[in-house]
């Protein structure tokens, strides 16, 4: 995956391969090793709490970052999963223990089980994958609600707090032909929407074929600070997976015959924080930015403990 | 000299090009018999000295001019207008000519100010052959260039928006094309040029790092003339010549890149049919001498870059145009022989846009500055003793922070951002003052007011203004002081203090400065920046002046300084001052400057010891850290050699430390992607960077007596192939399934050994 540079906006990238074109291509490549490199590592947390239809169960994620060298295999990426931690949510009423689950440690059925929920492939799933969960469903889930997290791990105490907001959803989808040559195999998926007014909204999306994972787009999130309380229809781009090939010229359309899956979230303003600085961070960068820190509302360690508030549809898209 | 009382009289005129008209900016008059009572010409060529009667040798003289010497009766005041001719540098009769200038070093009060003559950066070594003014100055300890290739600056510690550039007194906002690797400043059309890099005199204010004054050619008053040149990036065109025979003459000049435009064809048909890229620039003068009292000049710039992306088969269009215009219209005047006046009337405009689209959806976003400026300053040549110059300026600026608005279908959706607007204005005065004939002192002082005027809403309480009403209203005391003490002929010390207050702002989230850059004025919110500037310096002239050395020592504190946030992200919902941080900074450093002007070689050295850094309670609780314009060791050598009038070679050698970047401390998983996370900010630096460029001007016909006459430059960048480091980049593999996962760092260079060559022409009516 190119993380840097790849996404960056169409002009600088422009601009970019303008200068490289002029250097006669002959721009060179070196590889770079940092003069010093940081072994410690820190905690990081990754944990939702979500409330709607499709909603997932609280899962939470806990790692160590990786320091900066060039290659992890399985057995080291198995060993970046913490376990032994103690994780557990207060949800306003009662505080909930989390129960560690890793993967290989379960029966073949329910593992393949958690492995889609957790938007992997299980077929080729061969990593130890060790998560928090709230296996019983203990924790009420509703929108209004704050949600305080706290993990104790390694004589080290995390904790994040988050609500699931007041959802706004999409009111209706309808399929087009996309823009520009005709083409009777893609299609673009307009949406109308009525954005709730007096409140600043944040909202974040995912879109997935049915048979494959939920992906949210390159840019996930945004306010409503430009379209507060209006009604407007506008073109929901299929996200792609961050890393894989860009085709201009399916970008953002959905294939006709096939299932689309969108998951419309509403969140709060920490989870919003947290990916718009993530994606700006991730899109951004190279040699016309300086960096960008992560925002986070994990206190001691890294990471998202986010609050959604969930609305799934299924819809096929039409054959022409 | 023979005094008989001490009735004084006044001896005053303009000092021009024999040839074209031209006036001569910086021409030394000189008392023969009392070197060191001399003055130079100021902006429009016009010195004013005052003796006591008697009869005196007066020498005129100017760097690459043949001197002239007249012997003047002075019983009442005498206007005297002299005009030079150009002479070849090796020539012995400009030799004396160019001692006065050298003498400067030495004898005037001024620190840390170097006037750069074109002629002399037509000829260096550039890359792709593209001679530029900005890239000559980087080259001058002290000021450092924003970035391999760049023409943005930083003097002193200085950030890229607190240097004053001024093309015919008109600001200019944005001075770069192509994302700043080439200067809005076309060689061809400029006359002079002159950077204060410390010891701002109060006769300019508004920014607290430097300034660069550029001034344009007013066109030949004797004949026609067409002056270009054939590169590989752009070409350039300039014709010239009388309007009224010495009295009115006019300058266009146009410059123009053209790479893209020829691969048009090859785009046809293809998916990017339409897309393109180009730059701009037309320079433009005209001036009329009504009579020796009055005259009149117009410039105009005008400057663009256009970016067009086109994808037919997704009807996608992608438009980004930005560039700056500037007009000024400036009107001189003298009272009497010892009273000069230019009062200028100035516009000028940065837009920067985007527009695009696919379909039914479409969006644009907009910035710009727009200012008008009314300014009048006075030179009063009081005696020998005191030259007076006082005046007043006035801007009105508008500043349109980031726009965005967007239409689908039938709704459209708005930021709804108003421009902001603002007063800015100042008077000021300064005695350069001759104490003894050992104690030089310039003094100034310099009053400034900025007010912040709506329609605002204020960030801070919600007040509404409307449109006209005062919101926010700063001040400025900046006074301005230094002082030469002469130990011997060959030796002085100097020293001065400047205090500076700026009032607009420019905030970069790049190392350099980018068109998408956004300048912002002093709001409720943003207090100005305030600066101040210690500075002193032994100068000394060796070998009977051909060698003229100094070394500087400065200090410099920073207030309200201003960033992004650790954690900006650009939003074009959110009103940018809403993202700055504010905070303190401080510079010092030690410059050493050799320079050798005349003889077959020629040339300089120049190296500075400099630490630069900020700190800001916002980043890191306020730890000290070095800033992107920190460069710990900065070697330029820069030699010329003329062997012979066909052939001139220069080479310039470049050594600095490498900058200081933020490094990454690791990565992390977040919806299975790596993300990166970093270190304490500007903790690691890139490798040191050097270079070494080289070019040839070869003239075939040099003592040619045709109207034409050519020249070829051959020019060599990066000569030993040095692969310094641009930026790096992640290749990062991961699967999350498998748990495989690679994250490669990558250096890359991208100006590698490049060669040019460039034809330049001159064609005059005979």
């Amino acid at each position: 995956m190119k993380l840097v540079n790849r996404h960056t906006s169409l002009g600088k990238s422009f601009f970019l391969s303008f200068i490289f074109f002029i250097g006669f291509l002959s721009s060179c490549e070196e590889p770079y090793t940092p003069s010093t490199s940081e072994l410690e590592q820190e905690i990081v947390v990754e944990g939702y709490v979500e409330a709607g239809n499709g909603a997932n169960p609280v899962i939470v994620i806990i790692t160590k970052s990786i320091p900066f060298l060039s290659e992890v295999g399985p057995e080291k990426f198995s060993e970046l999963f913490v376990k032994g931690a103690s994780v557990s949510v207060f949800d306003g009423d009662k505080t909930v223990s989390l129960i560690p689950l890793c993967l290989n440690d379960l029966p073949e059925e329910i593992k393949k089980a958690v492995a889609e929920a957790l938007n992997l492939d299980p077929d080729n799933l061969t990593a130890d994958i060790c998560i928090y969960a709230d296996i019983l469903n203990q924790i009420t889930r509703e929108e209004g609600r704050r949600y305080d997290l706290k993990v104790e791990v390694e004589n080290k105490i995390l904790t994040a707090t988050t609500t699931i907001p007041y959802h706004v959803p999409l009111d209706s989808f309808v399929w087009m032909d996309p823009p520009g040559d005709p083409n009777d195999t893609l299609a673009r998926l307009t949406v109308s929407f009525q954005d709730a007014p007096g409140v600043t909204n944040y909202y974040r999306y995912f879109t997935a074929e049915v048979g494959s994972g939920l992906v949210a787009p390159f840019s996930s999130v945004v306010d409503d600070i430009l379209f507060d309380g209006k009604k407007f229809e506008f073109p929901l781009q299929k996200a792609e997976r961050r890393g894989g090939d860009f085709t201009p010229e399916t970008f953002g359309l959905y294939k006709r015959g096939t299932t689309a899956v969108i998951k419309w979230c509403s969140i709060d303003k920490e989870h919003f924080d947290f990916w718009n600085t993530r994606d700006f961070a991730a899109n951004s960068g190279g040699p016309f930015s300086t960096y960008t820190r992560i925002s986070t509302n994990i206190k001691g360690g890294l990471g998202i403990w986010g609050g959604y508030a969930v609305s799934t549809d299924t819809i096929p898209v039409p054959v022409k | 000299m023979s005094a008989q009382n001490a009735k004084t009289f006044t001896l005053s005129g303009y000092i021009k090009d024999k040839s074209t008209g031209e006036t001569l900016i910086g021409a030394n008059v000189v008392d023969l018999e009392n070197p060191g009572s001399g003055t130079i010409t100021n902006t429009y060529g016009f010195y004013s000295i005052s003796l006591e009667k008697g009869t005196y040798k007066i020498g005129f003289s100017y760097l690459g001019y043949k001197d002239e010497k007249f012997e003047v009766v002075l019983d009442k005041n005498t206007q005297l207008n002299v005009t030079l001719e150009e002479g070849v540098l090796m020539e012995e009769v400009v030799i004396s000519a160019d001692k006065e200038d050298r003498r400067r070093n030495v004898e005037g009060t001024q620190m840390g100010t170097i006037e750069l003559p074109v002629e002399n950066i037509k000829k260096m070594p550039a890359i792709f052959g593209e001679t530029d003014i900005l890239k000559t100055l980087q080259l001058l300890p002290g000021v450092l260039s924003s970035g391999e290739g760049n023409a943005g600056f930083f003097v002193r510690g200085g950030g890229p928006d607190q240097n004053l550039v001024l093309l015919d007194e008109a600001l200019v906002y944005n001075t770069g094309h192509l994302l700043g690797f080439f200067s809005v400043f076309n060689t061809d059309a400029i006359k002079n040029t002159t950077l204060i890099k410390g010891g701002i005199p109060a006769n300019y204010g508004g920014r607290l790092s430097s300034v660069l004054d550029v001034q344009m050619k007013e066109g030949n008053m004797k004949k026609f003339g067409v002056e270009g040149g054939i590169g590989i990036i752009s070409s350039r065109l300039t014709a010239e010549g009388p309007i009224v025979k010495d009295k009115s003459s006019f300058m266009v000049s146009g410059r123009r890149t053209y790479i893209l435009d020829l691969i048009q064809p090859a785009l046809k048909g293809t998916n990017f049919e339409g897309t393109n890229y180009y730059f701009y620039d037309i320079n433009t003068k005209w001036n009329y001498i009504f009579s020796d009292k009055n005259r009149l000049y117009f410039s105009g710039y005008f400057g663009k870059d256009v970016l067009r992306f086109r994808q037919p088969s997704r009807d996608f269009t992608f438009d980004l145009p930005y560039g700056n215009s500037t007009g000024t219209l400036r009107w001189n005047h003298l009272f009497n022989q010892k009273m000069f006046m230019n009062m200028s009337l100035i516009y000028n405009d940065y837009q920067f846009e985007v527009n695009g689209g696919q379909d039914n959806f479409n969006f644009r976003l907009f910035s710009g500055v727009k200012d008008w400026n009314f300014k009048t300053d006075f030179d009063y040549f009081l005696n020998p003793r005191h030259n007076i110059k006082f005046g007043f300026n006035y801007t009105f600026h508008t500043l349109t922070p980031n726009t965005a608005s967007a239409t689908a279908g039938d709704v459209s959706f708005n930021t709804e951002f108003q421009p902001k607007r603002a007063h800015e204005s100042a008077v000021y005065f300064l005695d350069d003052m001759k104490i003894t004939n050992k104690l030089f002192m310039n003094t100034g002082l310099r009053l400034s007011l900025f007010s912040q005027i709506g329609p605002y809403t204020s960030p801070i309480d919600g007040t509404v203004f409307n449109s006209g009403d005062h919101v926010k209203t700063y001040g400025g005391i900046e006074p301005r002081w230094s002082l030469n003490y002469r130990v011997s002929k060959e030796l002085s010390i100097k020293g001065g203090i400047s205090v500076t207050t700026q009032y607009i702002h420019l905030v970069s989230n790049s190392a350099s400065t980018l068109p998408t850059d956004v300048w912002v004025p002093s709001t409720e919110l943003v207090r100005p920046q305030r600066g101040a500037q210690y500075a002193i310096g032994v100068f000394r002239n060796f070998a009977n002046d051909a060698f003229e050395t100094s070394i500087e020592v400065y200090y410099k504190d920073l207030r309200n300084q201003i960033d992004y946030a650790e954690n900006y992200v650009n939003d074009i919902s959110k009103d940018l001052e809403n993202s700055f941080v504010f905070g303190k900074g401080r510079a010092y450093g030690a410059e050493f400057f050799v320079k050798k002007s005349i003889g077959k070689w020629n040339g300089w050295v120049g190296y500075s010891l400099a630490r630069t850094e900020r700190s800001f309670e916002a980043i890191e609780d306020g730890r000290w850290y070095p800033a992107v314009y920190d460069r710990a060791h900065d070697l330029k050598l820069v030699a010329n050699y003329s062997p012979s009038k066909k052939w001139e070679f220069s080479a310039v050698f470049i050594y600095g430390s490498g900058r200081w970047f933020t490094p990454i401390r690791g990565f992390f998983f977040v919806e299975q992607n790596l993300n990166l996370f970093y270190g304490p900010r500007n903790s690691t630096r890139l490798a040191d960077y050097h270079r070494l460029d080289f070019s040839a001007t070869y003239t075939p016909k040099p003592n040619s007596k045709k109207a034409y006459q050519g020249s070829w430059v051959f020019s060599v960048y990066n000569m030993y192939n040095r692969k310094n480091p641009f930026f790096v980049n992640f290749d990062i593999e991961t699967d999350f399934n498998t748990g495989n996962t690679s994250i490669e760092g990558t250096q890359i260079t991208i100006f590698p050994f490049i060669p040019s060559i460039t034809y330049n022409f001159k064609w005059n009516q005979k």
